[in-house]
């Protein structure tokens, strides 16, 4: 994604509409990346993915089940630096280490599916109300404003608690609560597009409407949706995690919210380590995200400078 | 548009919102199947199923159902807590006092340390101050509070030893009369100053932590607006005619800086209200959020409905108030809607 590619750049009608993109891709990346913290966040995100997916060779897997945490009844709550136990072990023998490396798997998995998830239902939903409008406008838009009425975290907290205390019903629980952001953002950015003089003239050379909607509208309508999507990666581990902490997801699994559960227990006779650790991986996780999104948005919407 | 008509259209929408809201709570606990299971042992005859189905109405259509709840509701049932083992409007009372104090406390802690961080760091442009409390408004969106506070606690309470948790020392918080639940008003009428050190003491901890979040929120707002404001003309009229940059700050620069802010303040409420459930949990503060904690841990419903009912109420009511002071403050609002 670097901006200083060794091809000249081609202007003109030889240069077909995919290069084009492309390298507006890769200027506008190259515009996003010159701000050090929106660098910092994207190494930040890339260490952490890189960690998510080479965990099985950075730390033996469990077996059978790699994200449950690994018991070491012989070295409970052993103060980090200790040997086979880099970051230390909880008070039920668990390996600070592991649910760390580990933990950052369950995050990756957790956040893309819930942000695949919501966007999708979300630009769906914005769409269909802002494209059609009248009636099922309205109607979306009600059900969207009484989502919104409830605060997020307790309203992902009812749900998984009903549904019942499991790491997948938290995924569903946010997924359910998180796609409405994306319906309101999606719905007023249709409707400003909708309003141009080149939705005007693909409707006069009598373009159907899903053809209008795919080539106009939605490309110039998914910045925010984009930027959005970015800091809900970071978000969505947050309040994941804050679920878990809780005591939402299963207990045992090698996941950030439930080490620091575990690790509490330990502070008051000051054993701070597994507590620390994995909590602070959940503040990085959503600095990043954060520091990128801030960053892609100042770049693509500078308008909107604040949420 | 009128200002009045806009607050009159905004009230005329809350009930429609509210029971929008009470129709997601009620459709929540039907997702598990009918509540009756609760109320089953493995003894009963079918007889006995329909007899208890019959009392709780749980026979009838769903939406007769939700009715004879949102009845109940209204008169001021909100059933059962298994966790309280009494009814939820009995135990309701003192828990809200408990956690609205806590909250209250932080809203203090946010509103004031964020507008000084705010204004220090706006009128500091670039230099030092600006860039601390940029990290600290960074970092607070993406804090997870409950890390940040078990690093709170194992830092000012097993290392240092400076703070204590909880919500009071037992002997002392007995020694006084309770009529308002709020433990430091209370000690207060009590005359009692042991009492009301006891209380501030045990909330300085946890206010500073909830609050840190917020006070993020509103210090990069605010700085954010007094930047802007300071490169107004009317600042620039103000230094001409020679008033001191202290008094063009105070009076003029960040008196319309504070417009935009008062917004993020709303907003910022709703971080404090949903983080009271992690910090009552780690601070062993015995309030709403802990309740809510231990009621979803235990699948306590009817704890579960009120507590998502009663904060989603508070939270658009809240939304409703600041929006119509910024409507005041700012008519443009108004008239763009």
């Amino acid at each position: 994604m670097s901006t200083t590619s060794a091809s000249p750049p081609i202007v003109g009608a030889h240069e077909s509409a995919i290069r084009v993109r492309l390298r507006r891709m890769g200027e506008t990346a190259g515009r996003v990346l010159s701000n050090p913290t929106t660098l910092g966040g994207l190494v930040i995100i890339l260490l952490m993915v890189g960690m998510a997916l080479l965990a099985p060779w950075l730390v033996e897997p469990n077996t059978p089940n790699a994200s449950q945490m690994p018991r070491d009844w012989g070295a409970i709550a052993v103060p980090p630096g200790s040997p086979g136990h880099p970051l230390g072990t909880t008070n039920t023998g668990g390996d600070v280490l592991y649910g760390v490396i580990w933990g950052a798997r369950t995050s990756l998995r957790l956040s893309l599916i819930v942000v695949s998830v919501t966007v999708a239902i979300g630009v769906a939903v914005g769409s269909l109300a802002g494209f059609r409008g009248g009636r099922i406008d309205e109607v979306l838009m009600r059900i969207v404003d009484v989502f919104l009425s409830i605060p997020e975290l307790i309203f992902a907290l009812a749900i998984a608690a009903v549904l019942g205390p499991s790491f997948r019903n938290i995924i569903l629980a946010l997924a359910i609560v998180f796609w409405v952001k994306y319906a309101r953002i999606m719905r007023a950015q249709v409707l400003h597009v909708k309003q141009n003089d080149y939705v005007d003239s693909s409707r006069v050379i009598g373009d159907s409407n899903w053809n209008i909607f795919r080539k106009d509208v939605l490309p110039n309508s998914i910045t925010p949706v984009v930027v959005q999507a970015t800091l809900d990666m970071g978000n969505i581990v947050l309040v994941g995690a804050t679920l878990s902490f809780i005591g939402l997801a299963e207990a045992g699994l090698a996941e950030w919210g439930v080490l620091v559960s575990e690790g509490q227990a330990g502070i008051s006779g000051g054993r701070w380590w597994a507590s620390t650790f994995p909590g602070l991986m959940v503040f990085l996780w959503a600095l990043a995200f954060n520091l990128l999104g801030d960053g892609i948005r100042d770049v693509l919407d500078p308008k909107t400078e604040t949420r | 548009m009128q200002i009045r008509d806009y607050i009159l259209r905004r009230l005329i929408v809350l009930p429609f919102l509210i029971v929008g809201v009470s129709i997601i709570v009620f459709g929540l606990t039907r997702i598990g199947g009918s509540p009756v299971a609760i109320y089953l042992s493995h003894e009963m005859s079918s007889e006995e199923v329909a007899e208890i189905e019959a009392r709780y109405h749980l026979d009838e259509p769903v939406p007769v159902q939700y009715a004879y709840w949102a009845r109940g509701v209204f008169e001021g049932d909100l059933g059962w807590s298994g966790v309280a083992a009494a009814p939820v409007t009995a135990v309701f009372p003192n828990k809200l006092a408990a956690t609205m104090e806590l909250a209250v406390a932080s809203a203090v802690v946010a509103v004031s340390l964020g507008i000084g961080l705010g204004t220090f760091a706006g009128a500091r442009r670039n230099k030092l101050p600006d860039h601390i409390t940029r990290i600290i408004s960074i970092s607070g969106a993406a804090m997870p509070l409950f890390w940040f506070a078990i690093v709170m606690l194992i830092v000012f309470w097993v290392y240092l030893g400076w703070f204590p948790i909880g919500r009071s020392t037992p002997e002392i918080f007995a020694s006084i009369a309770h009529p308002t639940g709020l433990y430091t008003v209370d000690s207060l009428l009590a005359g009692n100053f042991t009492a009301f050190r006891d209380s501030v003491w045990h909330l300085v901890l946890p206010a500073l932590t909830l609050g840190y979040g917020a006070t993020a929120i509103i210090a990069r707002m605010m700085r954010s607006s007094l930047v802007e404001e300071l490169q107004e003309e009317y600042v620039d009229a103000a230094r001409a005619k020679g008033l001191a940059e202290r008094l063009v700050l105070r009076r003029h620069a960040r008196r319309n800086a504070l417009m935009p802010t008062v917004t993020v303040i709303g907003l910022s409420f709703g971080f404090l209200l949903q983080g009271t459930i992690v910090a009552e949990i780690i601070f062993r503060w015995p309030g709403l959020g802990r309740w809510m904690a231990d009621s979803v841990l235990r699948g306590d419903r009817a704890t579960i409905m009120a507590y998502v009912l009663f904060t989603s109420v508070l939270f658009l009511v809240v939304n409703l108030v600041v929006d119509v002071v910024y409507a005041y403050l700012d008519r443009r609002v108004v008239l763009g809607s």
